[in-house]
Formats: C-alpha cells, structure tokens, sequence
C-alpha cells in the first residue's frame, strides 16, 4: 500500500509539473533570446504532453487497481498568513479523482493533437515559438485548474487560461481586429475573474481556507456535502455561477465567443470549441456540492444554462461563416451542459463535456476543409440544393421568421445590451469619480492638481 | 475602365435639371465605381488574374503608383526587402545602375551644384541605406541614441577623416581669424552664429572637443547643426496625402472612433447572410426582394435594442420598405445629406465602395456574373447596398461627432506636417552628406537656392522611387540570366537533329508545374517527344461527372461553352453504377445530417453525448493522415462511380436544345483536333502513341483549391478534357475529316487521356482498354516512364518543402507530397504557380535539355506550320497573354503586399457563405493570394520570349486589344527568338532591340537531380546532360 502511495504521488507529481516546466523552458529560452527551431519546440512539447498523459494515466490506472477514489498530492503551502480563528493560507494542493483524471486526460490528448497539429500549421510562421509559448501557458493553466485541489489553485489555473487565451486571439497583433476583440474577451474575463475572486474571499471567510476537500464535504467528488448555511452557499454559489458565465460564455457574456476566432485555426479550435469554454462548466461541477445546498442557485444554473443553449441554438442557425457557426454550435452544447449540472446529473455533464470537446475539436480543425466537405456532399447527394429550400414564404416573410432571425443575425442582442447597460454606466461612473477627484484636488492644492494634464501631447505614431 | 482617371464625374448639372437625369448621372458614377472592384468570383471557382485590372489602360509602373494610392497598398517591397536581395546577391551593383541610368535617359549626367552628377546622387542614394523614422522616434533617436556621436557605419574610414580633418581646420581658421579680429567669409559668420547659440563650450570649447577622442561626434554636430540651418526655412511642399474626400475621414482624423469600423460590424454581418450559398442552416428571410428591402426588414425597423450609433437609422430605413423607393434616388440624398459637390461625387462613391471592396465586389460578381450558384444575387444589389451603406454612414457619422474629444483634436491638429517633414528632410541630408563626404564648411557657405535645390533633387527621388527601380533592377538581373541562358542553350539545340517519328509523344498544359515533369519525361525517356498546350485542349464545353452535382464550364473564364457533356456509366454497367449512386447518396446524406445536426440543440446533444468517438477520426487525422487517408480510399471503393464514359457525339443533323448543344458534330470535334494539332505544331511524325495530360489538384485545408486546379478549365480538373479529345481524335470519322483538313494522321496512332494531380503527382490514364492490343507494350513503356517521372517530379518539389529533407529518396518524396494532399493541418499542399516567371512559346526542341526550375509556361508553337499572317500565333498570344500574364500579375502583386492586394495568412482564414473568405471573426472578404501561397515567390513581369520575327510579333500583339495593351503597357516582358538563327531580340515601345549575352557560359549538369539536389532556393539554369549526345540519343530511339 505504501509504495502504491508513493507511485500515486509521484505521478500526480509529474502530471503537474512536466506542463509547468515546458512553460518555464519555452519562457526562459525566449526571454533569453535563443531562437529554438520548430523542431526543438516542437518536441519539447510532445515530450511534456506525452509525460503528463502516461502520468495521468498511471494515476489513473492505480487509483482503479488499489480502490482509492481521491488522491491529494500536496505541493506545499506557500503562504501563512495569521493566527487563530483569521488566518490564510495559500496551499498549491492537488485532486485526484472521478472529476480531475478524465478531465485532465481530455486535455492532455486534446492539447497534444493541437500541439502535433499545429506544428506542420504554423510551420515557418513568424510567430511559431511565441504560439508555443501561449500554449504552454494555456496547457499549464488547463491542468492546474482541472487537478485544484484548492480555490486558490484553481484560480491560478484559471487565470493562465484566461492570459493566455485573450493573447491568443491577439496573437495577429499587426491587425486591429484581433487586438480589439482579445482585449473585449480579456474584459468579460476580468469580470468573471473578479466574481471568482470574491467568492473566494467569501469562502475564506466562511472557513478560514479554500480547500475543496474541506468545504464539499466529506467524500470524495462527487458525493461531497458541503457543509455551508443555505444563505452563505447562495452568495458564493452566485458568483461562482458569474464566474463560470463569463468563462464559458454563457447568458448575457455569449458575445465574446464567435469574436474569438480570431487567433490561428488550431488555438480556436481548442480554446473556444473545446477545452477553454468548458471551464466555466467545469468549475460548477467542481463545487457542485456547493451549488446543491442552495434551490435558488440551482435553479439559476438551469436557467441560464438552459438561456444559453437555445440563443445560442439559434444564432448558429443564422451565422453564415464557419467558424462563428461552430462557436454557436459548441455555446449550445456548453449550455445545456450547464443545465445537466443545475439538475445534478454530474456524471452525464463529464461524458457532455469530455465527448462535446473532441468533437468540435475535429470539426474545428476541419472548418478551413468547409468548402470541399459541402461540395462532396452535394455532389453525392445530386443536383437539388442540399440545404432545404425555404423559398415558399421567402418574399413575404411573418414578423416572427424575421424576430427570430434578427435574433440570431444579432446573436441575441447581448453584447448591445452588456455595452448599454454594464459598460456605459460603469463607464460614466468612473469618469464621475474622475472628475469629482479633480475637483476635490484642485479645490484642495488651489491650482490644478494633475501633471499628467502638462505633459506635452503628441499623437500616437504617423498616421493611425 | 476607360474613365478610372476621371476623378471629377460629370460636369454639375445646372439648376433644376430633374432629378431623372441625376439619378442617371449617379448611375453612371457608380458604373464607373465598379471598376475598382476585385473580380473575383467565388472562391470554389477561382480564376487567376490581374489584381489591377482596373489600371491596365495605363503603363505599368504608373499604374502601380495609382492602385497602391487607390487601394492603400504597398506598391513594391520595402527598401529593406530589396536590399536583402542585394546583399544575397540576387540584385548586383550593375543591374542598379543599368536600371538607373536606362531610367534616367539623358539627364543621368545632369548636375547637381556642387554634388556631382544627378546619377551618382541617386546611385549614392540606392546604395547607402538610407533611414527614415517617423519625428517623434526621430527625436528620440537623435536625443538618446549615437546617432550624433558616431559615424554611420556604411561610412568609409577615408571620409571620415577628411570630414573631420576639413571641419577642424575650418574651426581653427575661424578661431584664428576671429582673433585677429578680421571679419571671415559668409559661411564663417553663419557657422559662428550657430556655434554660439548650439554649444554650450562655445568655439573653444568646441576646438577643444575636437583635440580629444571625440572629433567625430563634434564633426556630426556642426554637420547636423549645419544642416539643420540650411534645410529649416525651406518651404514645404505639403506632402502628397489622401484628400478627405469620405466625411469619414476627416472624423476618423480626429477621432479615436472609427464611424466606418461601427458600419462594418453590422454591414459585413449582413452581407455574409445575403450571399451565403448554403452554409448558415437557416435562410435570410425576404432576400428575394432585394439587399435594401431584406436588410430594413431583419436590421431596420422594428423595435429591437440596437446598437447606439444605429438609434436613429429607423426613421431613415423606413423610407426604404415603401413601394417606390429608389436606390439611385436614396444614394442621391445621401449625397446631397454629406454635401459632396458634384465635381467630387465620382470619387466619393468610389472611396465609399473601396471601404469594404471584398464584400462590394463579391456582390457584384454575385450579381452580374455567377449564374452557376445556387443562389445568385438579384439584380440591382450593389447599387443597394451602397444607399444602405450611406444610410448607415449618415448614423454612424452623427454618433461619432457627438464622441469625439476635444482633447484629440487639439493634439491631432497641432502637429503640422511641415515640422515634421522639416527634421525628416534634415536627417536624410544629413546621411547623405555623411557618406557622400560633404564637407559642413563647404554646406555653410551654401545659399538657399542650393539648398533648395539640394532638397528638391533628394526627395525627387523618394523611397517610392528608390524602390521602383530597386525593384526594375530586381526584374532586369533575372531577364538576362534567362536570356543568356537561351541565348547559349538554343542555338545549340536547334543545331541537333530532332528526331524523325519519337517512340511517343506527350502533350501536357503549358503551366509552369509541369516543365518539370515534362523535363524529367524527357530525360527518362529520351525517345519521347513532349508538347505543351493550354489545358482545355480546344475542347470547350459543359461537363458534369457522373458524381458530380453540377454542370460546370471547361474552358478558359471568357469562352462561353456552347455544347454540355456528361459522364455516364458503361451500358452493361449502369445497374451497378446505380447502386453505387445510392450509396453514395446515402452516404452524403448521413453526413449532412450529422454536420448539420450536431450544431443544433438536441442532435448535438446526441452527437455530444458520443462525441468520444470522434477523437478516433481526430488523432487519425492529424497523427497519421497517410493510414487515414489509406483506409478512407479503401473505403471509398465501394462508393466510387463505376466503368464510364463521355457521352461525347451527337448526330450531324441533331438541333441542339436551347443554347447548349449535348455533345459534338463530328465536323466540330474534327475542328478541335485540327485546331490543337494545328497550334502546338504536331502535323508529321506521329508516334503511335500520343499522351494527353489534363492536370488538376487534391488537398485538403486549402479554401483556395480552385486556385491550384487548372487555370484554362475556370479553376477546374482539366482530365475531362484530356479524355474528350483523345476519344474524339479516335474516332475514325473524326479522322478521315482531319485528313480532309490536310493534316495527315494515320490510323495506327492511338490517343490516350490522362490526368496529372500536381499536388499528389500521381497519373490517372483513362478509357485504357480502348487501347488496341499491338499499341500494350508500347503503352506499357509509357506508363513506367510515366510514373517514374511522376517520382522525380515530386522529389524536385520537395526540395522546395522546408519540412521535407534535402536528403530524402524520391520514393520516400512521393509519400510525403501524397500526405500533404491528405493532411489536415498542411497549409502548404503544393506551391502552385508561385515559382513562375517565364512564358516560352515556340517548339520545344529549342528549350529541351534546359532546367528551368519550374518557373517556366511552356506553349508549343511551331512557326513554320502557321501561315504567314501569323494566324496561329495570333490565337495563342491572344489566350496566353492575358491568362499567364494574369496569373504573374496576381502572384506579383499578392506578393508585394500579402495583406493589401493579398488576402494575408491562410492561418486564421474563416470560411464565409462559401463564396470566400475571412480573416478571423469579421473582415472584409478576402480576395487574392495568401502569403503561405507567395512567400517563395519572386515578384516579377512575366517574361515571354516568342518563336517569332519581331516585326510580326509586334503586329500579331497589335492586332488584339487586350495583348496589345498589355505589351504596350508593359504589364508583361517580351522578347523574340528567331526561329532560324536563335538570336534573341528584346521588344521594347516602338522597336525592339539586341539581346546582347553578357555570358558565354551555361552551366552543365549530368541531370535534373544532380543540379537542384541540396538546394532549397531557386536556382540557376543549367544544361541537363549532354546537348548533342542526348540529340542523338533519342534519334537513335525511334529507329
């Protein structure tokens, strides 16, 4: 039993840190200035996959051999804060169980397909090395917070997807598209961040530290218990649910999700159809046992879950470019997801997730083929239009066809909404401030106050 | 296109003309707007041609200028790029000045003050990297950097001590005249002034300066100070920047808001689903009535929570559902609602179109000339999406007025253009004077009008210009390799006797793909005479394969077929064939329905359910493509269409329905094979076995597949062709008219169709059974050389594939270029015509034996087979033209600017409506080449070099339009060979001229593989094997 232990800790040890050290490899030797080739890169990269895969599997493998369905392998507390009674502590700790182990396994394949892929995609690109370095951030991060043991951890997990998924759909930063949009998916996730943030503030405060294993309960997932107040486990349950929202793109943040495609097609293709919009989701199913204490919450997630899947149903009906199509398509199942974890059903929520990724991993990575794979179809299928011919009520069509569309076209009318009514007030509220604070100093130093107001002003560079 | 450069429109009309005839004149500007549109068509048929079509009525290099103004792009490549190739040797020191001095014409001696002749300046200027930065970086350079501390280090060591040693002495002259109270020259009197007022130590402190260790950077201040004073007060010619014509832009000037980016979100949203052709699920209700009616329908009217900028739009659209609303008439209101004057209307609605050119001109083509797609645009969509366009612009307009800040307009404003053209101009004098050694003494002294002279000679000659003639020099050092090369090889040749009657003849196209392949054929097969002509093979017509859903043309893009043909099944195979056909229909509808129902609600919750299975397919593809693509092939056998043929002939006295006839007269397949016989020159010496090759291309990821098939079948496989003339050459009655027609061809000569992929080099023969029995050896021998040369060909491509190894077998090059085709994340299937750069057009035996490393189309033509009006090589000029020019042309300026004239990098291209694609989430549609597609191309004209007398030449191009213009205009090089002696002379406007060698040297391999193998690059030509011997060699073959 011992040594079983033992082998069990070394693997959860090697699934952790062979991602974090291809980070840290891929970083360093960037920041010193070697030019690694594509081939360096490129096998340093399945050898991290490939020891973080047979790691997971080992754990994998022993867990179901030796009976033992949760396995914490701690890597040290790292902050202590405090005496008695409000202290804080900071521990890097780590799950194995039914949750963490498929779900790292997914991303263990599915990364490493992505990385094999996008070895010959990006092959003399000019930014091949800083691609590979994003990606070991997003692989780091997937894995950090899918094995969290704690909410500290999975907040740094967390947050090293979200950096490295807006510099990703940034990464043609030449382009004035790509920067907008990372930095508008870079504000929702703030936002989601902040949410996250609090609730774990909150979960501190209710229990002095983060770790899951303590607040679900006793028993392993998912049968934990969490032993919160109906009341407490509603406030956190609220922001954990605002948190996932903004991740996984759910009612009202959708808006983020198409706008993301913008990056190469094999980062789209993991982060946005697979791997990172199931985050969100995965992350209530984490503290699900939470989410369960309280009717409210519950009730919330199928709501919105349910919300999301049929807008977002219905805006992949309307939306003529693939990749957009396909984000829809993927938000759908996301939703419905969200829905299955509302209602409990937490083992059919991992298969959703787990089969849902692969998928739309392939169709993904099959979007630029789009054009050759409808021609086939066509021309197997025979002259006659493939789509069915709507033609019939065509040039006269009811208000409710075109309210429906208009829903779709407009992709439910979120974004105009998040911009009308959170951006725009938040907006007018801090500029508020900003000129009530003026006021204040200038009245107080009785001249102005601000010296960034004398900096001599040129424009931003020639032209735009 | 005619009246691209009448930027004022028609003359105001005056008073109150009614508003019919403006609605006219507002048609006739936005006709004129047109032309400025990409013509390019949707993507699953994509036809090469000249990116600035619109611009080909002028010459070249103005015409560059032009466009890059019009269309905001690069008109070359940087400075930088060029000079890279300087350094690599591909431009030397005397391609530049040749280049210069033929640019220059007599005013190359012309001089300059004090500062040599106008060709040393400019040659000064060319050589010595001259910096330019923008002035806020240029501050700071000057004030943080060693720019005024050091010399620059193109600078020689000799001029540096001169500059300092003159400086110095000046200094102490003045030091010593200053002493003894003497009053010195006008320059010392300047120089002492600014000594004054600049250094703080003062004139001594200054001498002091240049006693110590720091002469030179007390050298390049006076020089800087110098020539500060002397450029400060010149006027400023205001540089040549866009008018304002759009309001938009004089907004976005100030603005941090771009009212056109607000427009765009919604107007390329919209778009997208009005031209989709299939691929969202769900249909744009009421697009029957129209752009303008659909779009007030969906996005218009109604209460729906809209974007800000678009609150007040609803009381402008609602206009646009009443009955007799008028586009013309709304695009007029918005005219006058902008206030443009009419002397500007032309040029504004042109801008306004230019503002999203992909989508505009993919409206047009849907409009006007895709009748083949499933749904077409209804006519009149352009003119109004332009009046939705200018209602949108009138929103977007008012809501970013009431944004914009006062603080950016203050610090936008307050920048003039002068002063920062005033340090700019000073520091490019300042290198200048730096290199060329121009004394600060010799500066000071200088008067104004020097200095303005100075001034207006060094910006005469501009980076633009600096590149243009980098750019011609670029061309010229790669004309005269070819022409020297040919100039040595043909000669040669032509001195060789040719064989009487070859083993076997081949005839392929004449893309630059297959000079190699052709070449390897020959150097396999010595025996075998090769002929190249345009791919459709003079059979024009409508086809439709038996798996295939649609009709569609196989022919050059401006024929129009006028006869249909179709495969079918063979007779005693139809039943078997229709059980195929089921299956396959099944098959296609399965996996409709599981793409289409795996987006929706509950069929994805399904598909995701079992998503898992998915990863077998996903690591099957991306791991393994070769297994996967095996096992799908394997597959795919029991869905493949059967035994068939072409259900080519048609009876003498049918009537043909309708426009399209179903199949050939025998009298006009017998004037097809005259015709193709006729213009690749293949009257005698038949063989018994003549190959036809169609060509096309298989892979996978590549949106731009129609790209890589045949050029002359509209961006389709050209194998149909192949196989329809060979059928029609058969026929023995076909024949006995071809004979009737004076062209002798025996019974015994068979004719066999094929088709060439270029991407997977693999050769598929058809109707081979139709092959009498005495002609199977024969063929047998064909087929091996065949797929032996097919080896060879693929391992010369892999040289060029950096992920293929220089060392690798040609078996082992097979295998990888067949993955490539199969392999989902290859963005680089084939390099397609991205290495072409040559036309040759005569027969080949004066171009075999010549590597010319696939940058060559090659059009058989035999000049003493046509008549002595030249009618033979006027009907190939007058198709090869335009169709190569066109495809050079894209590739040249796809290249010189990959994301303006280019449509940027194929990674993060997003399929849109099917009809093309976009860059990431939203973009403007994009047309063009990717840069994965040019990046190893070299940007140049093609050159062709013609089997002909120049004299006839000339009238043979004059006598077409289109050739004529674009010879004339320089849009294509062109020089001659003459057909006896091999002498080459070069056309230029109004006469044409010597080609003199500058080399008597052409390397000699002992074959293809030896010369290119290790060699990554593009290479030089060489000779393969040996000339003479291998003349004799295949002479020897056919006894």
């Amino acid at each position: 039993m011992g040594t079983s232990e033992q082998w069990l800790a070394w693997l959860g040890m090697a699934t952790v840190i062979s991602p974090v050290a291809l980070l840290l490899l891929l970083g360093t030797s960037m920041l010193a200035g070697l030019r690694a080739s594509e081939l360096w890169v490129g096998q340093l990269t399945r050898a991290a996959v490939l020891i973080g895969l047979l790691a997971t599997l080992g754990v994998l493998v022993l867990m179901l051999v030796t009976g033992v369905r949760y396995v914490p392998v701690g890597l040290g507390d790292w902050v202590h804060l405090g005496g008695t009674g409000h202290e804080f502590s900071f521990h890097l700790k780590f799950n194995f169980d039914r949750l963490s182990v498929p779900f790292t396994i997914l991303v263990f394949v599915l990364c490493g397909t992505i990385s094999e892929f996008a070895q010959r995609y990006l092959h003399r690109e000019a930014g091949f090395r800083r691609f590979y370095l994003l990606y070991a951030l997003f692989l780091a991060g997937m894995v950090v917070s899918s094995l969290a043991g704690t909410i500290e951890t999975l907040f740094l997990g967390w947050e090293f997807v979200g950096l490295s998924s807006a510099m990703l759909i940034a990464y043609f930063h030449e382009r004035r598209g790509p920067v907008q949009n990372g930095l508008r998916v870079w504000a929702v996730y703030r936002l989601a961040d902040a949410a996250f943030l609090v609730a774990a503030l909150a979960m501190h405060h209710l229990h002095g530290h983060g770790d899951f294993g303590h607040f679900t309960g006793v028993g392993p997932w998912p049968d934990g218990r969490a032993d919160l107040g109906a009341g407490p486990a509603m406030l956190v349950g609220l922001l954990l649910l605002v948190a996932a929202a903004g991740k996984s793109a759910l009612v009202p943040f959708s808006g983020w999700l198409p706008r993301a495609m913008e990056g190469p097609t094999p980062s789209s293709a993991v982060f946005y159809g697979a791997l990172s919009v199931h985050l969100g989701a995965y992350l209530l199913l984490r503290v699900n046992p939470v989410l369960q204490e309280s009717w409210i919450v519950r009730l919330l997630v199928v709501a919105v879950g349910l919300a999301t899947a049929i807008s977002a149903a219905i805006s992949a009906r309307v939306q003529s470019d693939v990749k957009s199509a396909l984000a829809y398509a993927s938000l759908t199942q996301v939703g419905l997801i969200v829905v299955e974890i509302g209602l409990g059903l937490n083992y059919l929520a991992l298969i959703h997730i787990i089969g849902h990724a692969s998928l739309r991993t392939l169709q993904l990575l099959r979007a630029p083929t789009a054009l050759r794979d409808w021609q086939q179809i066509e021309n197997a299928i025979g002259p006659e239009s493939p789509v069915r011919d709507g033609r019939l009520g065509e040039a006269a069509p009811g208000w409710a066809a075109i309210a429906v569309y208009r829903f779709g076209l407009e992709r439910g009318f979120f974004d105009t909404l998040l911009d009308r009514f959170l951006v725009a007030p938040l907006m007018g509220l801090f500029r508020e401030s900003d000129r009530l604070e003026r006021i204040w100093t200038d009245w107080l130093d009785r001249r102005p106050s601000r010296e960034s107001d004398l900096a001599e002003l040129h424009p931003e560079g020639e032209g735009e | 296109m005619n009246n691209h450069s009448e930027k004022t429109g028609v003359p105001d009309s005056h008073g109150k003309a009614g508003t019919q005839s403006n609605t006219g004149r507002v048609e006739e500007l936005i006709r004129h707007a047109i032309h400025w549109l990409p013509t390019q068509g949707p993507i699953s048929v994509f036809v090469h041609h000249n990116t600035l079509h619109a611009l080909e009525d002028l010459p070249f290099e103005l015409a560059v200028t032009a466009g890059a103004e019009r269309f905001g792009c690069e008109p070359w490549w940087s400075e930088a790029r060029y000079r890279e190739e300087v350094l690599v040797g591909r431009i030397r020191q005397e391609d530049l000045q040749e280049t210069l001095l033929e640019d220059l014409g007599d005013q190359a001696d012309l001089l300059v003050g004090s500062f040599g002749t106008r060709f040393a300046l400019r040659m000064a200027m060319l050589e010595f990297p001259l910096q330019s930065y923008p002035d806020v970086e240029l501050k700071w350079l000057l004030a943080e950097t060693d720019m005024l501390q050091r010399f620059h280090s193109g600078v020689p060591a000799a001029t540096q001590r001169s500059l300092v040693a003159k400086t110095r002495t000046w200094l102490e002259e003045m030091e010593s005249a200053a002493g003894s109270g003497q009053s010195g020259r006008e320059s010392d009197e300047a120089l002492a002034a600014l000594v004054s007022k600049r250094f703080n130590g003062g004139r001594q402190g200054l001498l002091r300066d240049f006693q110590s260790a720091r002469a030179g950077a007390a050298t390049l201040q006076v020089l800087w100070e110098v020539v500060r004073a002397g450029t400060r007060d010149l006027p400023v010619v205001a540089a040549n920047t866009l008018r304002a014509i759009r309001p938009r832009d004089r907004i976005h000037a100030v603005s941090e808001v771009d009212p056109d980016l607000l427009v765009h979100e919604v107007l390329i949203r919209f778009c997208a689903a009005f031209l989709d052709q299939g691929l969202a699920a769900r249909r744009l209700p009421g697009r029957a009535n129209g752009f303008a009616k659909s779009f007030v329908s969906v996005l218009g009217a109604g209460t729906w929570p809209r974007p800000d900028w678009m609150r007040s739009s609803a009381a402008l659209f609602c206009k646009v559902l009443e009955p007799d609303w008028e586009p013309l008439a709304s695009i007029l209101e918005s005219l006058e609602h902008f206030r443009v004057p009419p002397s500007e209307q032309g040029e504004f609605l042109e801008r306004t179109l230019l503002a999203l050119p992909g989508w505009a001109g993919m409206i047009w083509q849907m409009e006007t000339n895709a009748p083949w797609t499933p749904r077409p645009a209804p006519p009149g969509s352009l003119r109004e999406f332009l009046a939705v366009r200018l209602i949108l612009d009138r929103c977007a307009l008012e809501h970013v007025e009431r944004l914009v800040k006062r603080e950016t307009v203050r610090i936008r404003a307050g920048v003039s253009a002068a002063a920062r053209l005033s340090l700019a101009r000073a520091f490019t004098i300042f290198q200048m004077a730096q290199v060329r050694g121009w004394q600060p003494v010799q500066l000071a002294a200088m008067p104004v009008e020097q200095w303005a002279a100075l001034v207006n000679e060094m910006e005469a000659f501009s980076s633009r210009e600096r590149r243009r003639v980098f750019h011609l020099a670029y061309e010229r050092r790669f004309r005269a390799r070819v022409l020297d090369a040919l100039a040595i090889h043909a000669p040669q040749r032509m001195a060789v006797c040719e064989p009487v009657r070859p083993a076997w003849q081949l005839i392929t196209c004449i893309d630059d793909r297959e000079e190699s392949f052709r070449r390897h054929v020959e150097e396999i097969d010595p025996a075998c005479e090769t002929f190249g002509a345009a791919g459709f093979f003079a059979v024009v017509m409508y086809y439709r394969g038996v798996d295939q859903a649609h009709f569609r043309p196989l022919c050059p893009i401006n024929v129009v077929p006028r006869h249909q043909v179709r495969e079918v099944p063979r007779f005693s195979l139809r039943m078997a064939d229709q059980a195929r056909s089921r299956r396959r229909r099944w098959l296609g509808l399965a996996s409709r329905g599981v793409n289409v129902s795996s987006r929706s609600l509950l069929g994805g919750a399904l598909a995701g359910l079992a998503g898992t299975v998915a990863t077998l397919p996903l690591l099957g593809r991306v791991l393994a493509p070769g297994w996967t693509a095996w096992i799908r092939a394997s597959a795919g056998e029991l869905v493949r269409p059967v035994a068939t043929e072409l259900d080519l002939a048609r009876d003498d006295g049918a009537v043909a329905f309708g426009d399209l006839a179903q199949g050939f007269t025998t009298a006009e397949m017998a004037g097809i094979v005259v015709r193709l016989l006729q213009d690749i020159g293949l009257v005698k010496h038949f063989s018994p076995v003549i190959v036809l090759l169609g060509h096309g291309s298989n892979s996978l990821n590549n949106p731009h597949e129609s790209a890589y098939n045949c050029g002359a079948c509209s961006g389709s496989k050209g194998g149909p062709n192949a196989r329809a003339f060979a059928w029609m050459a058969n026929q023995p009655r076909v024949r006995s008219l071809v004979r009737e027609r004076g062209i002798d061809l025996p019974d015994e000569v068979h004719f066999v169709g094929g088709i060439h992929d270029t991407c997977t080099d693999r050769i598929d023969c058809f109707d081979l059974d139709a092959v009498p029995p005495w002609h199977r050896e024969q063929l047998l021998r064909i087929e091996a050389s065949l797929a032996e040369a097919c080896q060879r060909n693929a391992h010369e491509r892999s040289r060029r594939f950096e992920s293929v190894s220089l060392d690798a077998t040609s078996t082992r090059a097979l295998v990888e270029v067949r993955q490539r085709a199969e392999d989902l994340s290859q963005v680089r299937p084939e390099y397609n015509h991205a290495t072409t750069a040559i036309c040759l057009v005569g027969r080949r035996a004066w171009s075999r034996g010549l590597f010319l490393d696939r940058r060559a189309f090659l059009v058989s033509y035999d000049p003493e087979v046509d008549d002595p009006e030249r009618t033979i090589l006027a009907r190939i000029l007058a198709a090869v033209i335009p169709v190569c020019g066109g495809i050079s042309l894209e590739y040249l300026f796809s290249c010189l600017d990959p994301e303006g004239y280019g449509c940027g990098s194929k990674l993060p291209h997003n399929i849109v409506s099917l009809a093309g694609v976009m860059t990431g989430a939203a973009s403007d549609l994009r047309p063009g080449l990717s840069q994965q597609m040019t990046e190893i191309h070299e940007p140049m004209r093609l050159l062709f070099v013609v089997e002909a007398n120049p004299a006839e030449l000339d009238e043979v191009v004059r006598s077409n339009r289109v050739t004529e213009q674009m010879v004339g205009h320089a849009w294509v090089q062109l020089a001659t060979l003459d057909p006896g002696s091999g002498d080459i002379r070069i056309l230029k406007r109004g006469g044409s001229e010597p080609w003199k060698p500058r080399t008597g040297e052409l390397p000699c391999a002992a074959s293809s593989r030896e010369w290119y193998r290790g060699q990554r690059g593009h290479l030089g030509f060489a000779q393969i094997g040996d000339v003479v011997a291998a003349g004799q060699a295949s002479k020897k073959g056919c006894h």
